[in-house]
């Protein structure tokens, strides 16, 4: 069988970063093949070749049998290609239907768009697939499930021949993911080619005929789908080197630091509650929107939760309260940091040098009339002991790669000398090299007294980093384990054995 | 208030419009109470004429505004209009003229904004500028004469219905045909509702965008031959005011300044709200400077009602 | 003033070179244009180069200078204060209209100060915490202390300003009159307090991204507001210098006077969130504009001339020196 897509040799490299080193990739009409690698492991950049997003930096792209080089994604869209991204790429103030056709609208003779014939597609095509979505609902007013439907629909407008899926079922409960499911064996027997990708073992198994599995940019193993097993599979995406990538965890713990009591996400929710000892990290681990973002930043008061209760330990030994409800201000005078995940839009100021940004430690929670602290000497100080490669303060942070950024937000904290760290996705967007230093210097900021709170994507890196994980699902904890001996499947085991019930805020169907 | 609301059900994009509505409506209610002679013919055929510039001016701007930018320049190009309508030429040259010198504008604009990054208040304040000078280069004083033809099409009538009437419509027609029959209409509001995702789906977005300020501007040659026409005469800084004045008539009618949401519908409304306040005044009797106060509140109120997530401009 | 704090002692000699050679590019637009002028300035009219000139330049450019000094606070956090207008008539007027006569000549002075801190709260109210647009609100504001201006003076006309309040424009120390010594201070006052204080790494920040600033604990409203207050209390204090300029009070209100504010402020180096130009670039940009019309003045270039090369510098500065920092 001739392939429908070829990849050869295919590089990129963002600036000096480098994220793709001669991969190679094929795709067969007529089946569905996953794309497997940890985080970071350069899947989404790959297929975003493919669609058209990026251009590779050399390497060849063949769509059958004919080079191209698309430059924009819709011309990846009109030669066949279509993507459902991972992030929507929905514009809120349009309806379902009208999303689903941007950019290629069915047009009348002069010109104007046929919007009888968009309402009309896109209700025969919703009804097969999401009969739930009302093609005439402005997207804004959507949850983010039926947003994600909208995002899948809209790469079922085209008549392509290739379909990308990246993460689909992120926010989709299981009737709608039978639903999917059943939309892609649909597309497989009309004789087009599905890019699967997903870190759900399961549904990969189910659905997949060929699974590729990809490692820190580069290509590592392609195989039929029968010929890997849960372990194999894992095994090969992750590696034997991770032994040594983790520092050792803490030996003993001190006193509970801080205790999360109360905190209730919903009106009608279940309660939260956990405590973090001195010299402890401790990790959230689930699925992806299970509510640890939201647990999170709930403890910390950089969004708020209908009730929550934190105290800490403090010098005198006592517990006090903290008083998170009225913002992030007391948290930090409180001796609590905070580090999102999104670090370019939410933690750090781009066109401002990396001293600027390292400074802000000490600056916050002071009067605006007081003076501010300077010491350009404690700062590189700051920026030599946690090996920030850049030689000039005054550089704009924006400029550096994800893993100096990443240092330069823990540098914030550290001057500030706040004792407990919450940290989302401590290593999202940081290379291989960056990674096992972001994880030394955690481990170092909790043997000095502290204590770290992380939640992160990637159930290895928690494994590896913390002391004791919490599992996430369905905004409240259901299980708790040391991370001594847990794998990944005992925690997304733990994660979805205890999901009994349908729940109806994520029905789309 | 709850159920009179859900009977009128508006478009999700057309934003805040049933409190324009209900404002205007409340309005005029209150001016046929408290107001003897606002009913009256002549009062009713100046409050038209009054306004038909504005909603004119408005119209253009709503387009601009729906990208998230703003065009302050729609003031000086009115003037110049204004004053190249009195130009010692043929009148079909004339006309030429002002649509020729608006279209430059619009591209400048345009192309400032959407290509060079530059912000759009700063763009248009540079041409607004621009424009005022040339406008007084042009006719220095106020005065000269516009071709007849073009104040008896302000003046008169078409059977019952005055012609300002009619400049008012045709301009309203062409301008909801634009945004709601042509694809560049919905472009408009996907490149003002999320840019980044707007170019990623394959929209046009630069070329929407010079198109807006180009759309604008045109609306303003037109709104400044209307006001020649009724002025009969030039006047180099007759549009000045109407540079915010055309922001204010359409942020009253629901549009929002972030972009995204509006509705012709609603900036006829929120133009037809400030010429009443300006009608109104006059007919009370009530100073005419304390208009300003009047429209200033005004504005505070209903922009205190749109509610945002972000701070600043 | 962005660089300042982050320079090292530089090791080099090269080093330091390229360094200079850095800083003198990134320099705002208003140093060029201003070095040109005064290249350009001995061929075109020997007054021009007369020192005793260039005090009576500065002296007329002290009420906008503090003008300038307020816009470019708030332009530093993403807003905008278009209500410059209405404080400057207000204060005019009253201390034109003689209302203030019976009262301590303290009253007079410290009027257009009250005016514009009130002015400036309830702008800092209206854009940081009721989230309204700043564009309208300050507007808003605007006209309606123009229309109270108007509807005042139709019951009763606007006079002359207070005689002893003019010694401000007139006095002078070595040639430098009290006005411009007002304005320098000022302006050293709000560049030391962006240097030293907190307020300054504050601004900076929520410039720069306003999300990021919530989320590392900044207090966003708060910084927005305090910007629009003392950008208010500044325009007051513009405003009684530019009343102690005038002789003869007048209704009608400077439309230019925030056109030539934002003018300045973007030729200064300063936009919506960018501080390139810190406090001196607008100070030099006010000089250059004022130096600039008066040899345009000299060329016999009437207010026409004078619009058009104020739009196309803009247009200009905006273009090579600037980046949009967000839209509205």
């Amino acid at each position: 069988m001739s392939m429908l897509v070829e990849m050869v040799g295919i590089n990129k490299s963002f600036g000096a970063t480098k994220v793709l080193s001669d991969v190679g990739f094929s795709l067969e009409p007529g089946s569905v093949h996953a794309l497997m690698g940890e985080n970071g492991a350069g899947k989404s950049t790959l297929m975003r070749i493919l669609s058209g997003v990026y251009q590779p930096t050399s390497g060849i792209v063949r769509l059958r049998g004919e080079v191209v080089n698309f430059r924009t994604p819709k011309e990846a869209r009109l030669a066949g290609v279509s993507t459902v991204f991972q992030e929507f790429t929905l514009i809120p103030n349009l309806t379902v239907a009208e999303n689903m056709f941007l950019g290629h609208e069915p047009r009348r003779a002069d010109g104007s768009i046929d919007r009888a014939e968009v309402i009309d597609r896109s209700r025969r095509l919703l009804a097969d697939v999401f009969p739930q979505l009302d093609p005439m609902a402005i997207v804004d007013t959507l949850t983010v499930a039926q947003q994600q439907a909208v995002e899948i629909a809209k790469g079922l407008t085209s008549n392509a021949d290739v379909f990308i899926f990246d993460e689909p079922t992120a926010a989709l409960n299981s009737a709608d993911v039978e639903h999917l499911f059943k939309v892609i064996r649909d597309l497989k027997g009309a004789g087009k080619a599905v890019v699967y990708i997903s870190h759900r073992m399961n549904e990969v198994f189910e659905l997949c005929d060929k699974i590729t599995v990809m490692k820190d940019g580069a290509w590592v193993k392609t195989a039929k789908a029968e010929e890997f097993n849960l372990h194999s599979l894992v095994a090969t995406m992750v590696g034997r080197e991770l032994q040594n990538f983790f520092p050792s965890r803490a030996g003993e713990t001190g006193d509970h630091m801080l205790e999360v009591s109360d905190l209730r996400l919903d009106v009608e929710g279940p309660t939260v509650q956990f405590s973090v000892k001195r010299g402890e990290i401790l990790g959230l681990a689930g699925l992806e929107g299970q509510g640890q973002r939201e647990i999170m930043r709930a403890l910390v008061g950089v969004e708020s939760a209908k009730s929550v209760t934190v105290r800490r330990r403090g010098a005198d030994s006592s517990m006090r309260a903290v008083n998170v409800s009225s913002g992030f201000s007391n948290a930090i005078s409180a001796g609590i940091g905070f580090i999102p995940e999104d670090r370019k839009q939410e933690g750090l100021f781009l066109r401002l040098p990396i001293y600027d940004n390292i400074a802000l430690g000490k600056q916050l929670n002071r009067s605006m009339a007081s003076v501010a602290w300077r010491s350009v000497s404690r700062v590189r100080d700051i920026i030599k002991s946690l090996r920030v490669a850049a030689a000039d303060p005054g550089a704009p942070v924006g400029k550096l790669s994800g893993g100096n950024q990443q240092k330069v937000l823990l540098g914030r904290w550290l001057l500030s000398g706040v004792d407990i760290l919450v940290i989302e996705e401590p290593t999202r967007g940081v290379d291989v090299g960056a990674k096992a230093e972001i994880y030394r210097l955690l481990r170092d900021f909790s043997e000095r007294g502290g204590a770290v709170i992380v939640s992160s994507r990637e159930l290895a890196e928690l494994i590896g980093l913390c002391d004791n994980i919490l599992i996430v699902h369905d905004r409240k904890v259901v299980g708790q384990t040391p991370a001594v001996g847990a794998t990944e499947e005992s925690i997304l085991g733990t994660a979805l054995g205890s999901h009994s019930t349908h729940d109806q805020r994520a029905a789309v169907h | 208030m709850n159920t009179v609301a859900t009977y009128l059900r508006v478009p999700y994009r057309a934003g805040a419009i049933r409190l324009s509505i209900g404002t205007l409506v409340l309005m005029v209610l209150a001016s046929i109470i408290f107001l003897p002679g606002f009913l009256a013919g002549e009062n009713l055929s100046n409050l038209l004429a009054q306004s038909t510039t504005l909603v004119i001016s408005a119209l253009g701007q709503t387009f601009v505004i729906l990208t998230g930018g703003l065009d302050v320049s729609v003031g000086s190009i009115i003037s110049v209009t204004t004053a190249i309508m009195t130009l010692d030429m043929p009148p079909f040259v004339r006309v030429l003229l002002c649509i020729a010198v608006a279209t430059t504008f619009g591209l400048v604009n345009g192309y400032g904004v959407a290509r060079l990054n530059v912000h759009p208040i700063i763009m248009t304040l540079a041409t607004m500028g621009i424009g005022q000078g040339l406008a007084l280069i042009i006719l220095p004083i106020p005065g000269g004469r516009v071709p007849d033809w073009l104040s008896m099409s302000v003046a008169g009538s078409i059977g019952p219905l005055p012609n300002a009437l009619v400049w008012l419509v045709v301009a309203s027609l062409v301008a909801a045909w634009i945004l709601y029959r042509r694809p560049f209409g919905l472009y408009l509001f996907a490149a003002g509702g999320n840019e980044f995702n707007a170019r990623m789906n394959g929209v046009p977005v630069e070329r929407t965008i010079m198109n807006a300020y180009v759309l604008s501007a045109l609306f303003a040659c037109a709104a400044g031959m209307f006001l020649a026409g009724r002025l009969a005469s030039g006047d180099p800084k007759g549009g000045a005011a109407f540079g915010i004045e055309s922001v204010t008539a359409a942020a009253l009618g629901g549009v929002h300044l972030a972009g995204g949401i509006g509705s012709i519908f609603g900036t006829v409304v929120g133009a037809a709200i400030l010429g009443l306040v300006n009608n109104v005044m006059n007919l009370a009797n009530v100073s005419a400077f304390l208009q300003s106060v009047a429209k200033g509140a005004l504005l505070l109120v209903l922009v205190v009602s749109q509610r945002r997530k972000t701070i600043g401009l | 003033m962005t660089t300042a704090n982050s320079k090292p002692s530089a090791p080099s000699s090269s080093f330091n070179v390229k360094r200079a050679v850095f800083w003198i590019i990134g320099l705002p637009p208003a140093y060029y244009v201003l070095a040109i002028l005064i290249a350009v300035a001995p061929a075109v009219s020997a007054t021009l180069i007369n020192p005793n000139y260039w005090f009576v330049i500065l002296k007329q450019s002290a009420p906008l200078g503090i003008a300038v000094l307020a816009q470019s606070l708030v332009m530093r956090v993403r807003s905008i204060d278009l209500s410059v207008s209405g404080v400057f008539a207000f204060a005019i007027y009253v201390a034109s209209s003689g209302l203030l006569n019976s009262y301590p000549p303290l009253l007079t002075v410290a009027m257009p100060i009250v005016v514009g801190l009130l002015v400036g709260v309830i702008n800092g109210v209206l854009v940081a915490y009721v989230r309204a647009s700043a564009v309208i609100s300050t507007l808003s504001v605007s006209a309606i202390l123009i229309g109270v201006v108007q509807y005042m003076s139709a019951g009763r006309a606007p006079g002359s300003t207070p005689t002893w309040l003019r010694v401000l424009t007139s006095g002078n120390i070595h040639g430098l009159s009290y006005s411009v010594i007002i304005w320098i201070a000022t302006s050293v006052l709000v560049a030391a307090a962006f240097r030293f204080l907190i307020v300054g790494r504050y601004f900076r920040a929520v410039g720069d991204n306003p999300r990021a600033a919530e989320t590392t604990g900044i207090p966003l409203a708060r910084t927005i507001f305090v910007s629009h207050v003392t950008a208010g209390v500044l325009t007051g204090i513009a405003a009684l210098v530019q009343v102690s300029a005038l002789a003869v009070g007048t209704i009608k209100p400077g439309f230019d006077t925030f056109m030539n504010a934002l003018a300045a402020t973007i030729l200064g180096g300063v936009t919506f969130g960018v501080d390139r130009g810190g406090v001196a670039g607008p100070f030099v940009a006010v000089v250059a504009f004022s130096f600039l019309f008066a040899m345009l003045t000299v060329f016999g270039i009437q207010e026409p001339g004078k619009l058009i090369v104020q739009g196309l510098i803009i247009a200009l500065a905006a273009i090579i020196y600037g980046t949009r920092a967000g839209r509205i």
